[in-house]
C-alpha cells in the first residue's frame, strides 16, 4: 500500500511540476504579446498586409461584449525600414492601443528601461533590445520608420525611442517596433481601420469561444488560436507530455509488481482458508473475484493516500513555487519562469488514478487464477 | 429413508511406482437422522471417506449418492453449489476464518447462501447461543479456545441447514473433557433437531456417542454397528 501511495505522490507531484511548467509557458507566449486569440480578415496571418482590415469591426465588438469577451485589443500592423543612428534593419510595426494593450498582453512588464506607452504618445516608440542595439540607439534616441501609407504611398516618420524592450524572446527583441495605434492610423491614412483584435482569454474559456466566433463569423474573418498561429509550444508540451506518459507506465508496472506482490503474499498467508471457504460452498470464481476486489481496495486506499499528500505537495508549491533561478538563465526565453508553481490538470490527474486502480486489478490477476485453481482438499492441508 | 447410499467406492492414491489404496469396495448406507461415527486406526481411508460423501473428492469407481443427487456425474461448480446447501463440515482445526469474528464466521455460509444481511446475523447469533457461545459473537479465532473455535464451527455447519453435517476428527485438538463436551453437543443437536451426523474420530468418548459405527481397516469396512 505504501509503495502505491509513494508511487501515485510522485506522479502527482511530477505532473504538477510538469503542467505548471507547461501552463506558466502557454500563458505566458498568450500574455506577453500573442494573446489566446486573434481575429483578422481571411489570410491575413499567412500574408499580412496593410490593405487587409478587419471589417464590421464595432459589430465584432458588440459580438464579443455578448459572449462576455472583455480582454480585447486592436492592433494594427505594417512592414517598415527603420534608420537609426548606425545601420538600418527591417521589421514589423505594431500599432496598440495603451490602455487596452494593458488588459489584454503584459509586455509592460518586459520593458528594460524606458517607459511604456501612454494615452498621449504619439511619435514614440518601444524597441526590443537587438534591434535597439542593432541600430544603435537607446532610450531618447529617434528613428526613422519608412514604410507605404495605405494608398502604396512612401511615408517616412521620426520616432522617439521611448522604451527598449528585453523579453528573451528572438521574435520581440528583435525586428519588431510598437507604436501608439492612433498615431499609425493617421500616419498611414487608415481612418479607424484595424489589422485584427487581440483576446485573452482563461484557458477553459479559450475553445468555446473559438467555436462559437467561428460559428458566428463569415468567410471574411479568420479566428485563430495561439496555438493555430505559434504551433511549436503546443506540439513541444504534447512532446513532453507523451514523454510523462512513457514514465507512468513505467511506474505504474512498479507498482502493480508492489500490490502484486502483496496480494500474492496474503494469498499464500491463507491458502488454508481459502480450502475451507471452499469446502463450505464458496465457489472458484466467487473466491477469485475476492482477491480482485481485495486488490483494487488495497489500489483505492493506496490512492487515497498518495493522491492526498500528492495534491498537498502540488497545492503548497503552487503557493510558493520552486525557485529554480540558479539552474536555469537560458530557458527564460522559452517563457518559462524561474520559479514554478505546481498545478495538475485534472484529466492527468485522472488518467493517474485511473491507471492506477487498473494496475491494481491487473496485478491481482495473477493470485486469483492460483486461488480459483486450489483443490479444496490439498489447500486445507496447508497449515 | 437412506441420505447416503454408497456402493463400491474405490479410491487410491500413487504412491511411488506402486500405489496406495485408500478405499476398496466400500459399499454402506446411513439414514437420515442418524448419528454415525467411522472410527479405525490411522491411514485406515477414514478422511477419503469422508471427502467422498462431503463432494470435495471423487472415487475411482462405485456409486455414491448423498441427500439423493448422484455426487459422481456433478461437475465442479456444481459440487461447490451442492456443498452450500447441503453438507456442513466441521474439520479437526483451523476451521475458521482468522479475520472475521464467530458471528461474521457463521453469518459468512449465509452470505453464500445469498441470505439477506439482517437475517445473517440473527442466525448467527441464534446459533452460537444453540452451541452455548451466547455473548461471544464478536470474538476472532485467537480470541477463543480450541474448545470454543469448534463449537463455532459446529454451529456455522448447523447454520447452514444441511442436509448431512460430516465432522473430521473434531475432538482429535481438544482434551479430553472438552471434546467430550462438544461430541454431546453434537449429540443433543441430532436428538432435537434430527440433523444427520458422520463423524471420522478414532476418540473413544466419540466412539461411545455413536448411534451406529462403522470400523474401518486398510480402506475397507471391517465391521458395521447399529446400536438400538
Ligand atoms: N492425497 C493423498 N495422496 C497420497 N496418499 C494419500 C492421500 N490422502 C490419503 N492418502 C493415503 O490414503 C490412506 C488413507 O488415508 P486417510 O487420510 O483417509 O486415513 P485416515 O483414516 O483419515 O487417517 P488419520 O486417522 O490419520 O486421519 C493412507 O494410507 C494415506 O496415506
Ligand atoms: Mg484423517
Amino acid at each position: 500500500m505504501s509503495a502505491v501511495a509513494m508511487g501515485v505522490i510522485s506522479l502527482i507531484f511530477l505532473w504538477g511540476f510538469n503542467d505548471g511548467v507547461h501552463n506558466t509557458m502557454m500563458r505566458n507566449l498568450q500574455e506577453v504579446i500573442v494573446g489566446s486569440i486573434q481575429i483578422h480578415a481571411k489570410g491575413f496571418f499567412r500574408k499580412p498586409s496593410l490593405q487587409d482590415t478587419l471589417e464590421d469591426v464595432p459589430s465584432l465588438l458588440e459580438l464579443l461584449d455578448r459572449m462576455h469577451v472583455q480582454r480585447v485589443a486592436p492592433r494594427l500592423r505594417a512592414f517598415a525600414l527603420a534608420a537609426g543612428r548606425e545601420t538600418s534593419e527591417g521589421l514589423v510595426v505594431l500599432g496598440v492601443d495603451p490602455r487596452l494593450e494593458r488588459t489584454v498582453t503584459r509586455l509592460q512588464e518586459k520593458l528594460d528601461r524606458g517607459r511604456y506607452l501612454e494615452e498621449m504618445d504619439r511619435a514614440s516608440c518601444i524597441l526590443g533590445q537587438t534591434t535597439a542595439r542593432n541600430l544603435g540607439v537607446d532610450v531618447g534616441d529617434e528613428i526613422v520608420l519608412l514604410t507605404e501609407d495605405r494608398y502604396h504611398v512612401l511615408a517616412a516618420e521620426k520616432f522617439r525611442v521611448i522604451g527598449i524592450i528585453a523579453s528573451g524572446e528572438m521574435g520581440i527583441d528583435r525586428g519588431l517596433a510598437i507604436i501608439p495605434i492612433r498615431f499609425m492610423q493617421a500616419w498611414l491614412d487608415m481612418g479607424q481601420q484595424i489589422s485584427g483584435l487581440v483576446l485573452q482569454l482563461p484557458p477553459e474559456r479559450l475553445e468555446a469561444v473559438t467555436a462559437a466566433l467561428r460559428q458566428h463569423l463569415d468567410q471574411r474573418f479568420e479566428v485563430l488560436r495561439w496555438y493555430d498561429m505559434y504551433p511549436m509550444m503546443k506540439q513541444w508540451v504534447e512532446l513532453e507530455n507523451g514523454f510523462y506518459y512513457i514514465f507512468l507506465s513505467i511506474v505504474l508496472v512498479i507498482v502493480a509488481a508492489g500490490i502484486a506482490n502483496t496480494v500474492l503474499m496474503s494469498m499464500l498467508d491463507r491458502i488454508h482458508e481459502f480450502g475451507v471457504m471452499m469446502a463450505l460452498g464458496c465457489s472458484r470464481l466467487r473466491l477469485a473475484g475476492m482477491i480482485v476486489l481485495e486488490s483494487v481496495l488495497l489500489g483505492v486506499a493506496g490512492m487515497a493516500a498518495g493522491c492526498l499528500a500528492g495534491l498537498a505537495l502540488v497545492s503548497w508549491f503552487g503557493r510558493h513555487g520552486i525557485d529554480l533561478s540558479a539552474q536555469m538563465d537560458t530557458v527564460s526565453r522559452f517563457y518559462v519562469d524561474p520559479v514554478v508553481h505546481t498545478q495538475i490538470d485534472t484529466d492527468h490527474l485522472l488518467v493517474t488514478l485511473g491507471a492506477v486502480l487498473l494496475a491494481a486489478a491487473l496485478a491481482a490477476i495473477w493470485p486469483a487464477v492460483r486461488v480459483a485453481r486450489l483443490q479444496p482438499v490439498e489447500a486445507m492441508r496447508h497449515v | 429413508m437412506a441420505i447416503i447410499h454408497a456402493h463400491r467406492l474405490r479410491k487410491t492414491y500413487p504412491s511411488g511406482s506402486t500405489h496406495v489404496v485408500a478405499l476398496d469396495d466400500v459399499s454402506f448406507d446411513v439414514q437420515q437422522g442418524d448419528f454415525v461415527v467411522i472410527a479405525g486406526r490411522s491411514g485406515s481411508g477414514k478422511t477419503t471417506l469422508l471427502n467422498m460423501l462431503g463432494a470435495l473428492d471423487r472415487p475411482d469407481s462405485g456409486t455414491l449418492k448423498v441427500a439423493g443427487q448422484d455426487l459422481l456425474s456433478m461437475g465442479e461448480a456444481e459440487r461447490a453449489n451442492f456443498r452450500l446447501w447441503h453438507i456442513g463440515f466441521v474439520f479437526q482445526a483451523y476451521n475458521l476464518i482468522r479475520v472475521l469474528t464467530a458471528r461474521e464466521n457463521v453469518a459468512y455460509v449465509l452470505q453464500l447462501q445469498g441470505k439477506p444481511s439482517r437475517e445473517r446475523l440473527k442466525a448467527a447469533d441464534a446459533w452460537l447461543a444453540e452451541v452455548g457461545l451466547e455473548g461471544m459473537g464478536d470474538r476472532r479465532p485467537d480470541q477463543m479456545s480450541g474448545g470454543q473455535q469448534q463449537r463455532v464451527a459446529v454451529a456455522r455447519a448447523l447454520a447452514m441447514s444441511p442436509s448431512l453435517v460430516l465432522a473430521d476428527e473434531p475432538t482429535a485438538n481438544l482434551d479430553t473433557h472438552t471434546g467430550g463436551e462438544l461430541i454431546r453437543l453434537m449429540r443433543r443437536i441430532n436428538e432435537k433437531n434430527g440433523t444427520t451426523f458422520v463423524i471420522a474420530s478414532h476418540d473413544p468418548a466419540v466412539i461411545d456417542a455413536a448411534h451406529t459405527l462403522i470400523v474401518m481397516q486398510d480402506g475397507r469396512i471391517e465391521q458395521s454397528v447399529c446400536r438400538d
